[in-house]
């Protein structure tokens, strides 16, 4: 195989844009029609991933270990979308059409040749990687809604019930999809450390616009069905041994607190808690749409302390400010580990400020989806 | 800059003499936003002209093969050109169905904006008006207790009677601002609950439409707050 001629006709084809996707799905759709229901009305989102996907295989092609941990995930979660081995050949052959097509002159059979091998390779990993996955757990798992609260006119804290046991870490996501938007995954958080009546509690906020946040706030009632994914994410406490411990900062940003406290939960479960600040912020403090609860955990644990922060709210009786701000003026956190979530705004801005108040690099933790969002 | 819309073409006359305004105060340079945008059209145009090549040189090779009295009953026409005619016609359709769910995402992001931008206010709004009025009973009060501790003793019967029919007034007062609130309130109440039935009926009715196949979406009554 000719890497260097490989990378070289990918980049000739990437200089069509939005084009190449374009055609791949069109001629995948006219070869097998049935494909078609698999993806969403809109294709806007699937071809840019798919362009993402491609570039980020075409580059690491010479880098098979980073690679082949990139196309096992990516194997192991289009289980959820109904793919099967069967769609893998299909697939290559529409992306061989393509390539074909927009090299136009200088598609030569030995180009022909190495690309189909490449896409043999790709395909395997990710078949055997989905096959390996099927004896462990479903493709995705069915779930009843059967609890639901609407905190604030956009902010909603729901309960599912699962229907087979879904083994996770707490601070991990789940991709969650709804019978209202067929085939329309988004990523949510579970807020509560796993529990042995499988259910899970997840804190949503509608997002201006957002097709299945909206769903998730205002359409829900108790019964509604909902899909859900395998667990993934990296935004996860590690314990270890009580005596190499650090104290723990936790930083959250409206329903960014989601995973904080399912990692709040596991830690009531250690013998030996470390002492955690958790800060909580919001515009307003209507946006505080846990703080009942969070409160009640305060009072219940001594090594936990909870600072409710509003930004933009004067008469707010509790800390006033930006929540990195606040953060980094509260306390000395260089000694701690630090955890921050929320909108990806926030998060940027309060580990630039835990940085250059010199807390080190490797001691925040900031969830790191990799390969399963744009 | 002027900017021209995305089907318009590009001309290297334009590319010659475009301009920018100036950045807003505080800032150096073009304005940011102005420059994006243009080169967004120069990068829609580049791959214009490469997907424009990449057909001529189809059309090149299909006239070639005809010349040279290649193959088949049509001259010059195979079946993979069907095959890319139906792919082209395909794509055309799936970028028709994008513009339009973008178009109603962007329209309902737009009125989701609007609403809380107004609530926000009325929000505001109300609490301005609570404290304004709770801050002049609050002097009202004030000015009472003063009166009041004077002592009953050096108050005069004139002062008495106006003592009491202040008082007269406050509780009056108070029942009517109560009155008001409540009445207030439950307005908003009922507004948040039209505007979720409304929701509800739009979902599903949304929901029957995409289903039907239909691209467009109900628009949903605007919440009326007062």
């Amino acid at each position: 195989m000719d890497v260097q001629r490989l990378k070289e006709s990918f980049a000739r084809v990437a200089m069509h844009g939005d084009e190449v996707p374009l055609f791949f799905f069109s001629d995948l759709f006219l070869r097998h029609p049935e494909t078609r229901d698999m993806f969403p009305v809109s294709m806007t989102v699937m071809r840019d991933r798919l362009v993402h996907a491609l570039a980020r295989i075409v580059s690491d092609v010479d880098n098979l270990d980073g690679l082949t941990s990139y196309l096992r995930g990516l194997g192991r979660d289009h289980r959820k979308f109904g793919t099967i081995a069967e769609h893998y050949p299909l697939v290559g052959t529409s992306l061989l059409a393509t390539l074909a097509h927009f090299n136009g002159p200088d598609w030569t059979p030995g180009l022909a040749a190495d690309w189909r091998s490449a896409y043999d390779l790709v395909a395997q990993i990710m078949i055997t990687a989905a096959r390996e996955d099927e004896g462990v757990r479903p493709p995705f798992w069915e779930a009843t809604v059967i609890a639901h609260e609407l905190r604030r006119y956009d902010i909603s804290v729901f309960r599912i019930a699962v229907n087979e046991p879904l083994a996770y870490r707490p601070g991990q996501s789940v991709s969650i999809e709804s019978e209202e938007r067929p085939r329309l995954w988004r990523l949510y958080s579970m807020a509560n450390a796993p529990r042995d009546d499988l259910t899970m509690d997840f804190h949503v906020r509608m997002i201006d616009g957002g097709a299945l946040s909206m769903v998730l706030t205002r359409g829900l009632a108790v019964g509604s069905r909902l899909k859900v994914g395998p667990p993934l994410g990296s935004l996860v406490y590690d314990a270890g041994p009580a005596q190499a411990r650090r104290d723990v900062l936790l930083v959250g940003g409206s329903t960014g607190l989601a995973p904080l406290k399912a990692i709040v939960e596991q830690m009531s479960d250690l013998p030996d808690p470390p002492q955690v600040h958790l800060f909580f912020g919001a515009r307003t403090a209507d946006g505080l749409y846990d703080l009942a609860d969070l409160e009640k955990m305060a009072a219940g644990f001594d090594w936990l302390t909870a600072v409710p922060v509003v930004s933009h709210e004067p008469g707010f009786a509790g800390e006033h400010g930006q929540l990195p701000a606040v953060v980094a003026r509260s306390g000395t956190w260089r000694e701690h580990d630090a955890y921050v979530s929320g909108p990806s705004s926030l998060v940027e801005a309060t580990v630039a400020q835990l940085t250059a108040v010199g807390v080190p690099p490797g001691q925040i933790h900031v969830e790191d989806f990799g390969w399963s969002e744009p | 800059m002027t900017v021209t819309s995305r089907r318009e073409r590009l001309t290297p006359d334009q590319v010659q003499s475009v301009t920018f305004p100036p950045a807003r105060l505080g800032r150096r340079g073009f304005d940011e936003e102005h420059v994006r945008a243009f080169c967004a059209q120069v990068e829609g145009e580049l791959v214009t002209l490469l997907n424009e090549k990449a057909s001529l040189w189809e059309e090149v090779e299909r006239l070639r093969r005809r010349m040279l009295g290649h193959n088949g009953d049509v001259p010059g026409y195979r079946p993979e050109d069907a095959h890319i005619q139906a792919v082209r016609i395909l794509s055309n359709a799936q970028q028709t169905a994008d513009r339009y769910v973008a178009d109603a995402q962007h329209y309902s992001r737009q009125l989701a904006e609007d609403a809380r931008r107004r609530r926000d206010e009325v929000l505001a709004e109300a609490q301005e008006h609570a404290e304004r009025v709770l801050e002049e009973a609050h002097q009202q009060g004030t000015r009472a207790a003063e009166v009041a501790m004077m002592g009953p003793a050096t108050l005069t019967p004139g002062e008495r009677r106006e003592l009491q029919a202040e008082l007269a007034y406050l509780r009056t007062f108070s029942d009517v601002y109560r009155n008001h609130l409540r009445a207030y309130l439950e307005a908003l109440l009922r507004n948040v609950e039209e505007w979720e039935r409304a929701e509800k009926s739009s979902l599903s009715a949304a929901r029957a439409e995409l289903s039907a196949g239909v691209a467009e979406l109900p628009l949903r009554p605007q919440p009326r707050l007062e």
